[in-house]
């Protein structure tokens, strides 16, 4: 089969692999119909996130047809349409128990390289290095889904592929940002990053029921669709102010927002110069591995008590947390990947309801082998792109 | 250094116990290591704890010949390989395998990783699936 692969910083190429085969009974070998491309790629794009191996097939987003099964997965037919969860939980362990699916204990056969690296390993996930258990992505013509009796969520209604392929990540990421805030209804959230992500936590916040919410960015077409397809009230582009704390605090009446979303992650950009140049040099001789420009300004930002919620994805150190506004302020940190297998159900009767449409975020549509293009276009927004899918 | 590892596994110190003695569960390098090992309930709804101690031995091991085998850093990365194996045989009924790691958690194998992308049948033999 085709598969996109990374071939090392800045380069993938689509190849000819094997095709995928049943490695436990528990699997499943589903034909893929739409895969796309996640913001959190291009960190391993980049090369910021350690232990990638050249030929690793790429894609945690992605969706298709069940051809083929291990004889433990009894929830799912041959020919049944379904959307995978990036995560890879086996629904046993007592993290699953507890719906704590991105912690799965089970699912990283390189547990042990990932502890030495976190303190813990974390649940296995699709294409995203062997930290994470070095499974093949969805990048792909075929995908071997493991666990697939815990994970996918079959999709028998008549939606297009767009509507509902986001379930597999960046919309239950974006609404599990917003869950961690504790919305209750009247609240001002803040959102850094009006990527994917970023344009589903202001969704999802809108439909938790915040009275306000402010996208923060530096790219106005982004800003553009925060306003007029996520919901957002408010806007802060920080290319035409890098101040972004004072402009949050003149927006909320001095207070600060109630909860702040960091949907952006190790890769800020920055208005301030000095700063941002002195942090990028340390991260390209990785002597600190993760940028913390969003998250520290998160924190200055938010009101006292508040809470900031990252979603954003950081893969080692940062230098320079401000534990003192962290501490004094009073603030709750709350992180995690997202545990989709939590939110799909919940999340796909939002789009039944008709409550949202998630494929407002798509700008791009490209064939499988042109996934190079989807990444260079990506990765320096050329073309006002927010969201690319493949189609094998 | 401690040469010490633990694990905790979904489960009472009973069944968890039964488990350990049977063929296809019983961890195969513990086992042949003549580790201390202790069974104990974790605290609250958490299952049970297994503590392998490489400094004792369990009753009726040959400690000395085992002292001198297992120095090093080497096996204590073994045993915790056994421990995770033996936890996912007792929860998920299997060894979860991926396509750079796919004989399951293995130490030797996280030096060579192959490429997380599907096996060539000859591979797929030598891993043994």
């Amino acid at each position: 089969m085709r598969a996109n692969v990374w071939n090392g910083r800045n380069s993938v190429e689509v190849e000819n692999v094997p095709d995928p085969t049943i490695l436990n009974d528990r699997d499943a070998i589903v034909k893929i119909s739409s895969t796309a491309i996640c913001g959190s790629d291009l960190h391993l794009y980049d090369g910021y996130i350690p232990t990638m191996k050249k030929g690793d097939i790429l894609g945690h987003e992605f969706m298709g047809e069940v051809v083929e099964k291990g004889k433990g997965v009894a929830n799912l037919d041959i020919g049944d349409r379904v959307v995978v969860p990036f995560p890879i939980a086996c629904g046993d362990c007592w993290a699953c128990k507890h719906e704590l699916y991105s912690v799965c204990e089970n699912t990283n056969p390189n547990a042990g390289m990932a502890e030495k690296v976190f303190g813990h390993s974390s649940a296995g996930i699709f294409g995203y290095s062997h930290l994470t258990g070095g499974y093949a992505g969805g990048q792909a013509e075929y995908a071997r889904v493991p666990f697939a009796d815990v994970g996918p969520i079959k999709i028998e209604e008549d939606f297009s592929d767009e509507q509902v392929l986001f379930l597999s990540d960046i919309f239950p990421t974006g609404y599990f940002g917003a869950d961690l805030c504790d919305i209750q209804g009247g609240e001002t959230i803040a959102v850094f990053g009006a990527g994917p992500v970023g344009q589903f936590a202001i969704a999802s916040a809108v439909l938790m029921g915040a009275e306000r919410v402010i996208a923060i960015d530096q790219y106005d077409y982004r800003l553009q669709m925060a306003l007029n397809k996520a919901g957002a009230t408010d806007i802060v582009d920080f290319s035409k102010d890098p101040d972004i704390v004072e402009q949050l605090k003149e927006l909320t009446g001095g207070r600060g927002p109630d909860a702040v979303i960091d949907a952006v992650g190790m890769e800020a950009a920055h208005g301030h110069g000095a700063l941002h140049a002195a942090e990028r040099v340390k991260q390209a001789t990785r002597s600190e591995s993760d940028r913390g420009h969003a998250l520290r300004d998160a924190i200055l930002a938010c009101r006292p008590g508040g809470i900031v919620s990252v979603i954003g994805v950081y893969g080692g150190l940062l230098d320079k947390f401000p534990s003192g506004a962290f501490m004094n302020k009073g603030l709750q940190l709350r992180a995690g990947q997202c545990h989709v297998q939590k939110y799909l159900k919940p999340l796909y009767d939002h789009i039944r309801n008709g409550d949202i449409d998630p494929s407002f975020v798509v700008t791009h549509r490209m064939e499988l082998g042109r996934a190079p293009d989807g990444f260079e276009t990506f990765k320096h927004k050329q073309d006002e792109c927010v969201k690319v899918v493949l189609k094998p | 250094m401690t040469r010490k590892a633990a694990i905790t596994i979904l489960g009472s110190p009973e069944e968890i116990k039964k488990r350990w003695g049977e063929a296809g569960y019983r961890p195969d390098y513990i086992d042949s290591a003549d580790a201390g090992v202790t069974f104990k309930p974790a605290p609250g709804d958490r299952g049970t704890e297994i503590h392998v101690d490489l400094d004792k031995t369990a009753p009726g091991g040959k400690l000395g010949e085992m002292a001198m085998k297992l120095s090093g850093r080497e096996p204590l990365a073994k045993v915790k390989d056994d421990l995770r194996r033996f936890k996912a045989r007792v929860e998920t009924g299997g060894i979860p395998r991926s396509e750079g790691s796919p004989e399951g958690e293995l130490a030797e194998r996280k030096l060579k990783q192959r490429p997380a992308q599907p096996l060539e049948k000859s591979e797929l033999e030598k891993v043994g699936v």
